[in-house]
């Protein structure tokens, strides 16, 4: 069944993404100019080839759609303008949709609609929530907008970890069924535990850094990337961890670094969706010619959790206690169909799926080496 | 034999063997060989005031031999008996020495250059002195022309000889004209109709007042030589007619390959693996269907069946990669919703519009292109027991390197082209050689590609080899053209440095006979001998090194001269 063509696949992917399928007439131009592919992962023309051929199964036992960026030098490269880039991306977004087993994945991205009804259902959703449920405390001091009791840290707390939990949960198994079709169902190569040791490591360093990222061109992708995604994650650690800490009714000097910090990550979350946005709208470099609505709705719904998160805090500061309460509501409105719509089926799982995939593609490597160097 | 007087002119040719042979030292001492009565050396011999140099020395010094020290006899050897004709002079008193190709273009020293020079033009000299005057002879030409073959190449051959009001005998084994035409439904690259192209010529073949038509007829024999062959025919019900004309166009077309032989596809076994003959019946009755009358989902071409393969033949058969093509598009057009898989090598679409086509037929989303290795052919065979398809392809796909698993409901084979069985029979009766491939050998594959090295005979179209429909017009109306300049002429020139049966000695074993390529020579039953037909033959000696007891004599290459010519060259000191 592995074998079998199936050319009907092209026409699905073309709802994942733009780029000619049938433009491609192999000459290689694109994987010559990869700064990223090597002997034993090849990419992209291989993988365009295995989707030309409808090979679907193939397609998910490749780790090698993660390895690629998205620089764009390849598509700037191709002659016949058939935007391997671009391909490449809708490779990992199908691919997405596959590792998902729930098949949200895959509706979330063949329709725009059906994504902007989901986060129009969960925005009205968590309004409708602090509507029912949160009370407008009477203020006891004016000059100390109460908003713990108006969202008291514990109940945020408890239904933030039970999102968590919901969906690190279709997340993490996603990541199972990943490993299991890259890893377990490849017969060709036997990896010894002990490799699964050693090659951990250079995963989690690119997960911090996307230090592969750099071999590529314009190291300002890399540099742009990074500064947003280090923005993103300490968010996230302040909101998961340090919930107590950081959400607090009483104001700090702005020597504390609850405040600094705090600033610190939004401005870098503004100027990174920002600076993102402008690109895309503007669509003057190659890896923005072609957005996705899960490229647009992902950088909106960022920009706004981090817009609307900095005016929480600039109407606390100014006293306007109803200002701030509203503010608070639209920001989890905003926040909460984020992590849901992306976290384990969109966009978001790209945080998880790269550094597997890195992790993967090393263990087969070192794992035929070794091979090879026993026979 | 009268006193010779030999007149020697070595050419400088500008700087090309001046600079590698001492000219001016080589003239003075060739000078001093007995019978040579002039000397010369000059810049280049083949220009006017060269030319008059000969002339005016003919004239003047009563010379009766002439030799040039120049360049290759290929280059020149015309313009200087041409001069020696303008003098008063038998051309064939004329020999020419090679001191520039053999000498002066493949020497890099000089001194060595210069003495091998020397000895050539000592050779030609020696030679020359037994050189005898010949003649040429002009040999009537018959209007008519006989068209073998009712094909394209044939009927576009007949139809222009026709059309300048020249009588054609036009025959054709089947019972209709048109050949292999006939078969096919659309042509490429425009996709024109095949029936709209052929019509009107097998309608115009039929009425025409110059075209004698000859069906379900064939040839029994042909003798003769260029602008007198006579023609026995013999018909289905027997009957012999005997035609007479002077010039004879083949145009036998070829056959296509059968598949049966390559056990990877099937053919013959899995009822659903066609070759492309068999498709275009299918597109010419408006109706793919598989074998089980179903309409076929996925629909598999496979490229080069028969064709650049060692195991059958070789060559390329041109026409199939664009008539793949053309089959994508017309399934497209026929069953919108098939997916259509093209198994190919290579991608050869050369001619007009093709390439063009190529890209357009590859812009279709519905065609996949999965592409083999030449010599690692996909297998055919049934698919597995509960599957939804009929068969399926395994093959080593070259773009991935993976093998693949292509489902197919119907296969077809682009079946290559061969020569037809009985390409040999015409060959032998009209004097054509045939090359490994036992297609027809032109004279000359770049500057004679119609003619063949019988004069009078010319071959065109595919029994010539693989070829497209333009390039069948194109020879066909090249070979009427060549025909009609002939019978323009009115009369052939034959040379007549050809060979003479001395009936004195010769003793009848015809071993001549067998060893001439030209079927040239012929046995006197009467007189016991052979007699050489001066016009068929081409003087190439073979008849006289064969001869066991000398008897064959060939004119301006005797033994004597070129005994002579021998010790001419051994005379100088190497």
């Amino acid at each position: 069944m592995g074998k079998r063509v199936d050319p009907n696949l092209m026409s699905k992917l073309e709802s994942y993404g733009v780029g000619d399928w049938n433009a491609c007439y192999h000459c290689g131009n694109c994987t010559a100019m990869c700064p990223l592919t090597e002997q034993g992962s090849l990419f992209p023309r291989k993988g365009i080839r295995t989707a030309q051929m409808g090979l679907t199964d193939k397609l998910m036992s490749s780790p090698e759609p993660w390895l690629c960026y998205y620089c764009g030098e390849c598509s700037e490269t191709c002659p016949r303008d058939a935007n391997p880039g671009e391909m490449m991306m809708a490779i990992r977004r199908f691919l997405t949709s596959l590792y998902d087993w729930t098949g949200i994945a895959g509706k979330l991205y063949r329709s725009k609609a059906m994504h902007i009804i989901m986060v129009m259902v969960l925005f009205f959703g968590v309004l409708g929530a602090f509507f029912a449920f949160a009370k407008i405390p009477v203020l006891s001091d004016p000059a100390n907008v109460e908003l713990n009791s108006f969202a008291p840290v514990p109940i945020i707390q408890l239904v933030d970890e039970i999102m968590l939990g919901i969906l690190s949960f279709f997340l993490i198994t996603n990541m199972i069924n990943m490993f299991h079709k890259v890893i377990l169902k490849d017969k060709s190569v036997k990896i010894p535990i002990s490799l699964y040791f050693k090659e951990v490591w250079a995963a989690i360093w690119n997960f911090f850094t996307q230090w592969r990222f750099r071999k590529c061109d314009h190291k300002f992708y890399w540099f742009r990337h990074l500064f947003l995604m280090l923005s993103y994650v300490g968010m996230f650690i302040l909101i998961i961890f340090f919930m107590d800490w950081f959400q607090t009714d009483k104001i700090h000097p702005i020597t504390h670094p609850q405040r600094w910090l705090g600033y610190l990550i939004t401005i870098g979350l503004l100027l990174g969706t920002i600076s993102f946005m402008y690109g895309r709208a503007r669509k003057k470099l190659e890896i923005f010619k072609f957005s996705h609505h899960s490229d647009w709705i992902w950088l909106v719904l960022l920009f706004l959790i981090a817009l609307t998160g900095i005016l929480v805090h600039i109407f606390r500061l100014a006293g306007m206690a109803h200002l701030t309460y509203y503010m608070y509501a639209l920001h989890l409105a905003v926040e909460v169909p984020m992590v849901v719509t992306f976290v384990a089926f969109s966009k978001w799982s790209h945080l998880a799926y790269r550094p597997l995939a890195l992790f993967f593609a090393n263990l087969k490597k070192s794992a035929l080496a070794l091979q090879e160097s026993r026979s | 034999m009268e006193e010779p007087r030999v007149g020697i002119y070595v050419c400088w040719c500008g700087t090309n063997i001046a600079k590698m042979v001492d000219v001016e030292a080589v003239s003075e001492e060739i000078g001093k060989i007995p019978n040579v009565v002039v000397a010369r050396n000059y810049k280049y011999m083949c220009s006017d005031p060269g030319q008059d140099l000969i002339i005016n020395d003919i004239k003047e010094n009563n010379l009766n031999r002439v030799v040039v020290a120049a360049c290759s006899p290929r280059m020149h050897e015309l313009t200087f008996r041409k001069a020696l004709e303008n003098a008063g002079l038998n051309p064939y008193l004329f020999e020419m020495a090679n001191i520039r190709e053999q000498v002066a273009w493949v020497h890099a020293d000089k001194e060595v250059a210069t003495v091998k020079a020397k000895a050539l033009i000592s050779a030609a000299i020696n030679r020359v002195l037994y050189h005898e005057p010949l003649d040429t002879r002009a040999v009537d030409v018959n209007p008519a022309t006989l068209v073998i073959g009712g094909g394209m190449a044939g009927l576009s051959a007949a139809l222009e000889i026709a059309d300048s009001g020249k009588k054609v005998f036009l025959v054709e084994r089947t019972e209709r004209l048109g050949g292999n035409l006939v078969h096919v439904d659309q042509t490429f690259p425009y996709l024109h109709s095949g029936q709209g192209i052929l019509s009107p010529q097998v309608r115009r073949a039929v009425n025409h007042d110059n075209i004698g038509l000859f069906l379900e007829t064939e040839i029994d024999d042909i003798f003769g030589y260029v602008g007198n062959f006579e023609a026995r025919l013999k018909d289905k019900k027997g009957k012999e007619i005997e035609l007479k004309m002077g010039n004879i166009i083949v145009a036998t077309g070829l056959k296509t390959f059968d598949p049966s032989v390559i056990p990877e596809y099937n053919y013959g076994k899995l009822p659903n693996v066609i070759t492309s003959v068999e498709f275009e019946q299918m597109l010419k009755a408006g109706n793919i269907m598989t074998r089980e009358g179903k309409e076929p989902k996925n629909i598999a071409l496979i490229h080069c069946v028969g064709s650049r393969h060692e195991d059958y033949h070789e060559y390329c058969s041109r026409t199939c990669c664009v008539t793949a093509l053309k089959y994508a598009n017309q399934i497209r057009s026929a069953i919108p919703g098939a997916n259509i898989f093209d198994l190919y090598t290579d991608m050869r679409a050369f001619g007009k519009g093709c390439e063009e086509f190529y890209a357009q037929t590859s812009r279709s989303k519905n065609t996949l292109f999965l592409m083999f290795a030449k010599g690692d052919l996909p297998k055919v065979s049934k698919a597995p027991v509960g599957e939804d398809i009929d068969m399926l392809i395994t093959m080593n796909e070259m773009l991935s390197g993976d093998e693949i698993e292509v489902p197919a409901d119907l296969v077809i084979l682009m079946v290559g082209v061969e020569a037809r069985e009985d390409a040999k029979d015409v060959a032998h009766h009209v004097g054509v050689s045939m090359c490994g491939n036992e297609f027809f050998i032109e004279k000359h594959p770049k500057l004679d590609p119609v003619a063949t090295t019988t004069d009078g005979v010319y071959v065109v179209g595919s029994c010539v080899g693989p070829k497209d429909i333009p390039d069948t017009v194109s020879q066909a109306k090249a070979a009427a053209a060549r025909v009609l300049a002939t019978i323009a002429k009115g009369a052939v020139v034959v040379e007549l440095t050809t060979a003479v049966v001395n009936e004195d000695i010769c003793c009848g074993c015809q071993t001549c006979i067998k060893v001439c390529p030209y079927t040239a020579v012929s046995f006197d039953e009467e007189k016991g001998v052979s007699t050489v037909n001066e016009i068929l033959c081409k003087g190439c000696g073979t008849c006289g090194s064969a001869c066991p007891t000398g008897a064959i004599r060939s004119r301006h290459f005797t033994d004597q001269q070129i005994l002579s010519q021998i010790e001419g060259l051994m005379a100088m000191e190497v």
